[in-house]
């Protein structure tokens, strides 16, 4: 009995004794730390970064980040037009070569130039290693080969005339250090996770795993004012709840959310002393599609009747609180004005064209339709249950499957589904986007529609490099798919960000993906309260 | 054999078998979920072949016998996998999270002691005053709140309004030194309160009910009328007994401290293993889930033994049942 006393005792200080040891220990300073006494940005972002390797990222946050390291060929301007980045000049020597003229100015932070033979590298290495969630890979199926004929001449040796492939491979790629990728005993799943080389704006000098990432500025960096980023140091912190990320902006704990406001945020952060909010054009759109191989939604007028039994204009003013413009029923979306299709017009909400569309289809009593979304995107879900109560109204019955995004995602990719709720996120190239799209192997036709009239226009569109040409093309498929009812586009969404007012100089590219956040606009962002 | 090893030698026995039972459980919850991993990093350029390869090189496309029979395997070896989105070893995810969710739940727990039995204490020697129907009341409130409205609420207050406390994340950038443990300790507040609120209703109201049960006990009645000091009666006496339920209610919390840290971690951005999970479902990191999940079946399957012993060290009858 005595003995116990001492005996918890003891035990209490073993269980201390044990926490203690494998308690959170401080951080060593690192050499980022102290210096330079000029403003620091903190954004905030939703999630981790899940890899540093360009070559592998599948996270938003991964991209914000490693766009600031490793360059792009091009970038893209507010019209949605592809523009000069590391690449001053690019286009087609001929129908089955293209080219990319660099810059010449560009050094990896350890002093060796950015050369072409970075580039091609980088594009042999994605068609050979085919890393795992490479948004490129699909991109470079017309290639054969890249090479660095002259230290800023990069040349794509095509298999085939392919009018895309330079701008998309020029946007979408980030260039990687030769010399340091290949060393790496796999490039495609090198971790790359410390003592980095990279060539933009700032250089990632401390990870924090869950907390933040520090960048600090880079001099000299060409395409800033003055040849260096305004600010020292870019400091991305995590906050996976946007409350508490709303919150840490209005307390000042951070300067900007990189991630789009929910449209329910927009008006409040709007009237919030201290806070701009700042639109971004969306580069996307949200759409239903229905499934062809299941029948009634093989039959036009039964596809045409769903069109019209959704009031497109309520969705936009209701759930999107007015943050959305519509695309004229029409694949295009307004930002990509080059492209756009101005006569297209919306279907119109109309209960009872829609029953009249029915009757006229000849399938009789129309069955319960499924739409799958995903629960987790809080928009869709909203829309859903109006779609629903629409179609209601033309007698259509339509069950909503809302489930989790690895549910959906695989109900997408077995075809189980009736109509398809979702959202396509970054529309940049009319042609590359509508072969993906619809034609029959597309990776994301989820229409499984198979016209061969519309394939032939698109498949002439991704191969002719004169725009005139292309645009008529990508006119006549997208007035096909509208007609036709292949996909329903619902909204192009306009995206906000929000930022303190003691900032400005940020440069808005459309997406969320560059939004203010790619290494133009954040090489410009300078604090001014 | 004394039967104090028995005791002992029971309680670990049966905590190996919940343990196996647990991963087993996860193991099987686990595949039944519909979709597959390669989906959650596909991208619409990603070929079938290209999931294919990504699902052969984690052996997500073996039979699922196989795939058990593996995964027990490198188990009892200590070894978790890799996790499928990081491509990291699983244990050097769950090590880099563990002391944060440790430092969380552990001091959340030790609050919760400290200041559920002075209250239920308080409580129960003074039934019907004021502050034994605040304790009631409020008993009842925590027990029914949201883990996120609380956390939600306390960042507005303490950290919007009053400024008093950091909103989100363990520590600050760019502190190091000295400094960086008073900002840890800030930062630690408002999630180890969140968590606090929660739980103590229940622990208080448990002590507060077996404490006055214990008063009324005829060795509670005989100590007072031997002249005893009430204090001497309530602290050294009664409290004794009274402990005995509420300290198996701390282990069982422990489970719930577990499912409250997923929601407190997201929502103060904290780096434990709750936010882990958070980030693992959504991502379908298998590896990462069956980790963490083996992990803290661990922990709690380990508190219980913890409980059952310190139960045995306060109670001797049961040791020789």
């Amino acid at each position: 009995m005595r003995l116990r006393l001492p005996l918890v005792a003891a035990t209490a200080l073993a269980a201390v004794a044990a926490t203690a040891a494998c308690s959170p220990s401080a951080p060593s300073e690192s050499a980022g730390q102290g210096g330079d006494k000029n403003a620091t940005l903190t954004v905030a972002t939703t999630t981790d970064v899940v890899n540093f390797n360009p070559l592998l990222g599948n996270s938003r946050t991964d991209g914000w980040i490693t766009n600031l390291m490793y360059p792009r060929l091009l970038t893209i301007d507010a019209n949605g037009a592809k523009q000069p980045y590391l690449a001053a000049d690019r286009g087609y020597s001929d129908p089955t070569t293209g080219f990319y003229e660099l810059r010449g100015d560009m050094k990896w932070s350890d002093g060796t130039a950015v050369s072409a033979a970075d580039v091609a590298y980088t594009i042999n290495t994605i068609m050979t290693k085919k890393p795992a969630g490479n948004v490129v890979y699909g991109q470079l199926a017309n290639v054969e080969s890249a090479s660095a004929p002259t230290a800023t001449r990069v040349e794509l040796k095509l298999k085939r005339p392919d009018a895309t492939v330079v701008d998309e491979v020029g946007f979408w790629m980030n260039v990687v250090p030769k010399h340091v990728f290949e060393k790496a005993p796999d490039a495609g799943t090198f971790a790359n996770n410390s003592d980095w080389v990279s060539a933009g704006p700032f250089k990632l000098t401390t990870v924090a795993k869950g907390q933040s990432y520090t960048l600090e500025r880079v001099t000299p960096y060409p395409m800033a004012p003055a040849g260096t980023p305004n600010v020292a140091k870019v400091v991305y912190r995590v906050y996976p709840d946007v409350n508490t990320e709303i919150l840490a902006l209005r307390n000042g704990d951070v300067d900007l959310i990189a991630n789009a406001l929910p449209p329910a945020q927009v008006k409040t952060l709007q009237s919030t002393p201290g806070v701009k909010v700042q639109e971004v054009p969306g580069l996307g759109y949200a759409h239903m599609t229905y499934n062809m191989t299941r029948k009634p939604l093989d039959n036009l007028k039964v596809r045409q009747a769903l069109a019209h039994a959704v009031d497109y204009e309520a969705i936009r003013s209701v759930v999107l609180q007015g943050q959305a413009v519509t695309t004229g029923s029409s694949p295009i979306p307004p930002v990509l004005k080059d492209f756009v299709k101005p006569d297209l017009k919306e279907y119109a909400f109309d209960p009872a064209l829609a029953r009249k569309l029915v009757t006229e289809s000849g399938v009789g009593t129309l069955r319960p339709l499924t739409m799958i979304y995903s629960l987790q995107d809080a928009v869709t879900s909203q829309w859903a249950q109006l779609v629903k109560d629409n179609a209601a109204q033309a007698g259509i019955t339509i069950e909503l499957q809302g489930m989790d995004r690895n549910t959906y995602l695989a109900k997408t990719a077995a075809g189980e589904y009736d109509i398809y709720a979702g959202n396509f996120a970054i529309m940049d190239d009319p042609a590359t986007n509508m072969a993906l799209t619809f034609l029959p192997d597309g990776a994301i036709n989820y229409t499984k529609v198979d016209d061969p009239a519309l394939s032939a226009l698109i498949t002439k569109a991704t191969a002719t490099t004169d725009k005139a040409a292309q645009k008529d093309l990508i006119w006549q498929a997208a007035t096909l798919v509208h007609d036709n009812v292949y996909d329903n586009v619902m909204y192009m969404q306009n995206l906000y960000v929000a930022h303190s007012d003691k900032w400005d100089g940020f440069v808005v590219k459309p997406s969320e993906l560059l939004s203010v956040v790619d290494p133009q606009s954040l090489a410009n962002a300078r604090k001014v309260g | 054999m004394p039967p104090v090893v028995g005791f002992v030698a029971r309680r670990l026995g049966r905590a190996v078998l919940t343990l196996w039972f647990a991963t087993t459980i996860t193991f099987l919850l686990l595949r039944l979920l519909p979709g597959n991993p390669a989906l959650a990093v596909a991208t619409p350029n990603m070929t079938p072949q290209t999931q294919a390869i990504l699902l052969r090189q984690y052996g997500l496309d073996e039979p699922l016998l196989v795939q058990y029979g593996k995964y027990l395997w490198q188990l009892v070896q200590g070894n978790l996998g890799v996790s499928i989105t990081q491509s990291v070893p699983v244990t050097d995810v769950l090590l880099e999270r563990l002391p944060w969710t440790l430092l969380l739940t552990g001091s959340s727990l030790l609050v919760t002691v400290a200041v559920g039995i002075p209250l239920g204490v308080l409580a129960a020697t003074r039934p019907s005053g004021l502050l034994d129907r605040l304790v009631q009341v409020g008993g009842v409130v925590g027990q029914s709140v949201f883990v996120p409205s609380v956390a939600i609420a306390l960042l507005f207050l303490f950290g919007l309004q009053l400024r008093w406390l950091p909103i989100g994340g363990a520590y600050s950038p760019g502190v190091y030194g000295g400094r960086w443990y008073l900002d840890v300790a800030a930062h630690l507040v408002l999630p180890c309160a969140s968590l606090v609120l929660v739980q103590l209703g229940s622990y208080v109201l448990a002590l507060r009910a077996t404490l006055i049960d214990s008063l009324g006990e005829d060795y509670c009645v005989l100590a007072t009328a031997k002249g005893l000091p009430h204090r001497k009666v309530v602290w050294k006496h009664a409290l004794r007994n009274a402990l005995l339920p509420t300290t198996t209610l701390v282990g069982l919390q422990l489970g719930f401290l577990v499912g409250g840290a997923v929601l407190t971690e997201t929502v103060f951005a904290y780096p434990g293993i709750g936010r882990g999970i958070y980030e693992a479902v959504t991502q379908l990191d298998y590896p990462v889930l069956q980790g963490a999940f083996v992990l803290l079946a661990a922990t709690v399957v380990l508190a219980n033994v913890l409980t059952d012993l310190a139960y045995g060290l306060l109670d001797p009858r049961v040791r020789t049942q």
